[in-house]
């Protein structure tokens, strides 16, 4: 399958997401011929064990999980355990499975969705970042494809070129912060070199780590700015 | 959703049970040997205990993998009557990795065993699969190749076809009508209630075998 970046939006420090910068952005992907293509959606779950006991503090199971369904694989769940660098595949209805088992649960469910476009021999997936549960906007995020390649290696001049001319023409827009692809280490997984869906699980992951991040951080700083007041 | 139930024979008239199975079904059999991995959850995790089913279909070129989640049978009046088991179950074919997954979510191994035989898929009524296996135990932790039979001479017939809350009426009449067929030959009934081997089995396997499985519906 073809090759992918996934980047996702780094605010400046002090600076939020909100919508004018994904009408921005999408208007810049239009900028550069990009034509519109329909919409997609991939789902990201966090799940966390349920416990009979609280107070029992030894793990002998994992703190927490992600599952993700990807829009170019609908009968598909991946499930990613960071900690153990483990992506397993399955079909949809393990997450059936998961619900009778009543071993885990999910805290947390965001939608990533947005516009897709072609621009030659690349498509590229603008979108939001938003909570299931209440709609609020928690990042942007951007799938750039390179059709042509699978090969994670062979691709990677190509997509850093293709990358930079993306930056540049978005830093004529003078928005408050920049996209950033983070490779995971996919031989950490046990991944190989030719593209998988397992591939962009991992790519998610990582985003998701940012995006606790970036939300933890943006808490700290309003706490010590109503501590400072 | 699915519907079942299960019967023994003594492996003597298991190809007796062949030559009819094939006449009814007007298909080939396929070879089966399934590595099956029931784990249950540790002991503080879940409010209640669980248990999942891991199969590993070694007859594939390269094994594949199915978790498997078998929750409560159909109760009250209704399925007292009946003579077919109506349970909820839930599959999803898996990477190979599974076991390591289930491992890393807190669940332990509870016990494992190989089932050896061959199975029909068919239309009668319904999607129905009849499975006939000897079961097998490991000596050692996945020593499939050294499995041994937990009931040597016994193997295991099962007769199951997947339903719906709006269809399991018309699917158990078909199991139950498929069912009559075999009888001569096993009882079959719910799992759990076991009926033993019937008295008739010899001289109806020794007929079939004479007959060289001409008999048809």
């Amino acid at each position: 399958m073809p090759i992918k970046w996934v980047l996702h939006w780094q605010p400046n420090a002090g600076a939020s997401v909100n919508t004018q910068i994904l009408t921005e952005v999408s208007q810049c992907v239009e900028g550069i011929n990009g034509v519109k293509e329909g919409r997609w959606k991939s789902t990201i779950s966090f799940y966390k064990p349920i416990v009979r006991d609280a107070t029992n503090t030894s793990l002998e199971f994992a703190r927490d999980f992600l599952g993700i369904s990807l829009q170019e694989h609908p009968g598909k769940y991946y499930f990613v355990l960071r900690a153990q660098r483990m992506i397993v595949e399955a079909e949809s209805s393990i997450q059936t499975i998961m619900e009778k088992l009543q071993s885990y649960k999910t805290r947390v469910a965001l939608n990533f969705e947005g516009v897709q476009y072609q621009v030659g021999d690349f498509q590229l997936r603008v979108g939001k970042v938003i909570t299931v549960q209440h709609d609020s906007l928690r990042g942007i995020v951007m799938e750039m494809e390179y059709l042509p390649i699978s090969s994670w290696e062979k691709s990677h001049k190509i997509m850093g070129e293709f990358f930079d001319i993306w930056q540049e023409a978005l830093s004529k827009r003078s928005l408050p912060g920049h996209f950033v692809h983070i490779e995971p280490n996919f031989r950490e997984y046990g991944l190989s070199d030719e593209y998988s869906p397992q591939h962009t699980a991992a790519q998610y992951t990582g985003i998701m780590a940012q995006l606790i991040a970036t939300a933890h951080s943006a808490q700290a700083a309003q706490a010590a700015h109503a501590v400072r007041q | 959703m699915e519907c079942v139930v299960q019967g023994i024979i003594e492996t003597q008239h298991v190809e007796a049970l062949e030559i009819l199975l094939q006449g009814l079904c007007g298909v080939h059999r396929e070879r089966l040997r399934i590595h099956e991995l029931c784990l249950k959850s540790g002991p503080n995790l879940g409010l209640v205990s669980s248990e999942v089913r891991l199969l590993c279909d070694l007859e594939q070129p390269e094994p594949t993998w199915t978790v498997r989640q078998v929750g409560g049978a159909m109760r009250g009046a209704g399925a007292e009557q009946i003579s077919v088991l109506v349970r909820n179950t839930v599959e999803s074919k898996i990477s190979k990795n599974a076991l390591r997954l289930f491992y890393a979510l807190g669940y332990q191994l509870d016990h494992e065993q190989l089932r050896v035989g061959f199975a029909f898929h068919f239309y009668r009524g319904a999607q129905i699969t009849v499975t006939v296996s000897s079961i097998n135990k490991m000596l050692k932790l996945h020593a499939i190749d050294d499995a041994v039979p937990v009931t040597p001479g016994i193997q295991l017939v099962e007769v199951t076809a997947p339903a719906s809350s709006e269809n399991y009426n018309e699917v158990v009449a078909a199991v139950s009508s498929f069912c009559e067929y075999l009888a001569p030959l096993l009882h079959l009934s719910k799992p759990g209630v076991s009926t033993g081997v019937v008295p008739t089995a010899a001289a109806a396997a020794a007929s079939l075998m004479s007959d060289g499985g001409g008999a048809t519906l």
